[in-house]
């Protein structure tokens, strides 16, 4: 489990990004993070992973307090899938998923198993795709690459920000379905940054709705769209409600 | 010698060319390696100390600010050494800056979300380092070590100046001797190796840049990046073991003599021609009449130079000027009565230096205003006094030496009382063309320079006698001559030999006539039956 506690951070000393916030990731479950460029999103899993530290407040992961633990253990631990995907462009796509095993000294064979283990499971070829490079693949394909080496060293956490942000509507669609599908699978704790509130609904067990770096409301997606705990939930679900109801009653 | 065809030039002289060229990829490469092993780290090392970043660039950029004589000459005064050493550590400090700045803006220059990435997934300093700054920098690295090299090339031929061979030993050869044919001989295989160099180092920035090589089998790229290293350093090798022993032709080596107890005495001379046929004629007669062996290091880059390697004993001899050691060495005043000025020379020289002078030669090599000879005429000149005048339209085209010195261009101002309208600093080698293609009016020639018939110039009387007298002698280590008592008696019969009328036709010989020197020399030596 993953705990936020009144945590905040300020660049500056005077406006703060993120404003005491509190919150729980539960063991399983996807939360999205919602909320407009700039609110502070991807602090959150910035701060998650120790890449940015906190101005105030605690991050519990399991536990224990991240400020105690070694960042770079830390980040090992923890899959990350970066906004803008942030392949190695010089390394193939085998290299890049090995990257965080090799980090972490896995004898080679365990490595070579575990690529192609990968690959089949963001439903890519090891035999076509493994000595490819990033920029001679497609976007979808580069973001199931980044997918794939976020779990190498199958982390019990994922933190994902705006992964899917970048593609077009269709692949977007296709690789939603696919994320769900490998969600029940896999069974990991995940944090999904989006600024998309279909994406929001689509995929989250619960979303937290961020405004100006505060937490406006946390619940399932049916909760917050029955009853929006402020006036900026409300407008925000105000033009999508009418899309998502209809889009229940078809399903 | 015009009449030798170009083919035959070059045939004769192939052996040395080979020579020169191997001095000279021993000096590029060693230094170009350094550097990369210098420089790198220290843009490694800029890039994670922003604080160091102002001052190292600044360091770096100011050395490569300096002119490369100066350069040369400072660490000559540094090291107290001619030869190779301070000519790689100037080449050296000339790479430092493309391949410290380059390896900064290459390690600067990584998209910003990679880094990020690297981070977020745990990788150390080290690991960011190693695994995707530097392997995604080579290429601009290897741009900066590719410029640093081309550029060393040409910089290495200014080694010739401090005695460390290289095709800059022709440039410098065929200044001195105003022989053009000699300059191309080092300008243009200069220029191929630059080229190759280019296109060789450019081959290997396309190997190593990563997105080029990328479906190369690693076998292969291993391969490939270990001859990378390796070529470089077996070519190396073999350059560096047929040349660091420097060949008889090259300075390099002062402890030579000492070291091998064999009997050689190293004969030096500045670049002029005059300098090199005095040389020559001092070098066969021992040869002749010794059974010593002699080090020709010939055409080193003037008077303090050459002074300075001989009080440090890193040559034998030479043949100075009595003026000169008055005036630029030992910093008396002026004085007008020859046999005056030779002999106070000679007994400081031997006070302060342990130097003796040898019989002077007997002609009187001094400074004197050159004009061409039509302007001479039309203007009825015919002492310096006569271009009064008109001296405010006239421009005059100096050597830097004789700008500076006391009994140059600053005493004669006050002497004479007037200036010209503009001065020009110009190499001594290409004072005459210039004045004679009329790009000055007016130079400051040696009155036994065999480029004033040559080029049809006329040298000016010294009316108020202001220029000293200039009397050449062999100048020689007290310690040299003890050992080889029989040197004294072998450079005897060169006293009083030759006279103004004397010298300049030798030097018109081999200005006007292109004789090879030591052919020349021969020549007249056996003429005048002293050989």
């Amino acid at each position: 489990m993953i705990a936020l506690d009144q945590v905040s951070k300020s660049y500056d000393g005077v406006s703060r990004i993120i404003n005491n916030l509190s919150l729980e990731v539960l063991e399983g479950e996807i939360l999205i993070l919602l909320g407009s460029s700039g609110c502070g999103k991807s602090t959150i899993l910035k701060m998650i992973n120790r890449l940015i530290d906190p101005t105030e407040g605690r991050i519990y992961l399991d536990g224990k307090d991240i400020q105690q633990q070694d960042p770079i253990e830390l980040r090992r631990s923890l899959g990350y899938v970066f906004q803008g995907i942030g392949l190695f462009p010089h390394l193939s796509i085998r290299e890049n998923i090995s990257m965080v095993p090799h980090l972490l000294g896995w004898p080679e064979d365990r490595i070579n198993n575990r690529y192609r283990e990968l690959l089949e499971l963001v439903q890519l070829s090891p035999e076509i795709h493994a000595d490819r490079f990033p920029d001679e693949l497609s976007g979808g394909q580069q973001q199931r690459v980044a997918v794939a080496r976020a779990l190498a060293a199958d982390p019990d956490y994922l933190l994902m920000d705006e992964p899917f942000g970048a593609l077009d509507a269709i692949t977007r669609d296709s690789l939603q379905q696919e994320f769900l599908d490998l969600k029940q699978r896999l069974n990991k704790t995940i944090i999904f940054v989006t600024h998309d509130i279909i994406e929001a609904v689509t995929l989250g067990d619960r979303i937290a709705i961020l405004h100006e770096g505060r937490l406006e409301q946390i619940g399932t997606p049916e909760e917050i769209l029955e009853n929006p705990a402020t006036d900026f939930v409300r407008e925000l679900f105000a033009k999508s409600v009418k899309f998502w109801k209809g889009f229940k009653s078809i399903s | 010698m015009k009449t030798t065809s170009l083919t035959d030039y070059i045939i004769e002289r192939l052996p040395e060319i080979w020579q020169r060229i191997g001095e000279h990829i021993f000096l590029t490469g060693i230094s170009t390696l350094t550097a990369v092993f210098v420089g790198i780290p220290l843009g490694i090392l800029a890039f994670y100390r922003p604080g160091l970043r102002g001052p190292l660039l600044g360091i770096v950029s100011i050395l490569q600010t300096i002119p490369s004589l100066a350069m040369l000459v400072i660490l000559l005064a540094l090291f107290q050494k001619i030869g190779v050493i301070p000519a790689i550590v100037a080449l050296i400090l000339y790479a430092l800056l493309p391949i410290v700045r380059n390896t900064l803006a290459a390690l600067q220059g990584i998209a910003p979300e990679i880094i990020e990435a690297a981070r977020g997934i745990g990788m150390t300093e080290w690991q960011k380092m190693r695994l995707i700054r530097i392997p995604l920098g080579i290429p601009v690295i290897m741009a900066g070590i590719r410029t640093a090299s081309v550029a060393g090339v040409g910089i290495a031929t200014l080694a010739a100046f401090i005695g460390a061979g290289g095709l800059g030993e022709f440039i410098n050869r065929g200044l001195a001797l105003s022989n053009t044919r000699l300059i191309f001989l080092g300008a243009i295989p200069a220029a191929l190796l630059a080229l190759l160099v280019d296109f060789v180092l450019g081959f290997i920035e396309k190997v190593c840049d990563p997105k080029r090589n990328r479906h190369w089998s690693h076998r292969f790229r291993f391969a490939l990046k270990l001859s990378i290293v390796l070529i470089p350093l077996f070519l190396l090798i073999p350059v560096f073991i047929s040349f660091s022993p420097w060949s008889s032709q090259t300075a390099g080596s002062s402890e030579k003599n000492e070291t091998k107890g064999i009997n050689v005495v190293r004969i030096a001379s500045k670049n002029f021609t005059e300098q090199l046929i005095l040389a020559e004629m001092m070098a066969q007669m021992i040869e002749k009449r010794t059974h010593l062996s002699v080090d020709r290091k010939f055409n080193l880059g003037g008077t303090i130079i050459c002074h300075e390697a001989l009080k440090r004993g890193e040559i034998d001899l030479y043949a100075e000027y009595t003026g000169t050691g008055l005036m630029a060495i030992l910093k008396l005043p002026a004085m007008n009565n020859p046999d005056e000025v030779y002999h106070r020379v000679s007994e400081e020289y031997l006070n302060r230096f342990n130097l003796v002078w040898l019989e002077p030669f007997g002609f009187n090599n001094t400074y004197t205003l050159t004009v061409r000879k039509q302007d001479a005429v039309q203007n009825q000149w015919k002492i310096i006094s006569d271009l009064i005048p008109m001296s405010s339209k006239l421009v005059a085209g100096f050597s830097g030496e004789f700008q500076e010195r006391p009994d140059g261009y600053p005493g004669f101002q006050e002497i004479y009382g007037f200036k010209f309208g503009e001065v020009h600093d110009l190499d001594p080698g290409l004072i005459y063309q210039a004045l004679a293609k009329g790009a000055v009016d007016v130079i400051d020639g040696y009155l036994t320079d065999g480029r004033i018939p040559a080029y049809n110039l006329i040298s000016l009387k010294d009316d108020k006698k202001f220029f000293p007298p200039y009397y050449a002698a062999p100048v020689v280590r007290e310690e040299v001559l003890s050992a080889y008592p029989d040197l004294r008696e072998a450079l005897a019969p060169l006293g009083s030999l030759i006279d103004n009328t004397t010298m300049r036709a030798l030097n018109y010989e081999v200005n006007g006539n292109r004789r090879g020197i030591s052919e020349l020399v021969t020549e007249f030596l056996q003429d005048k039956e002293v050989l």
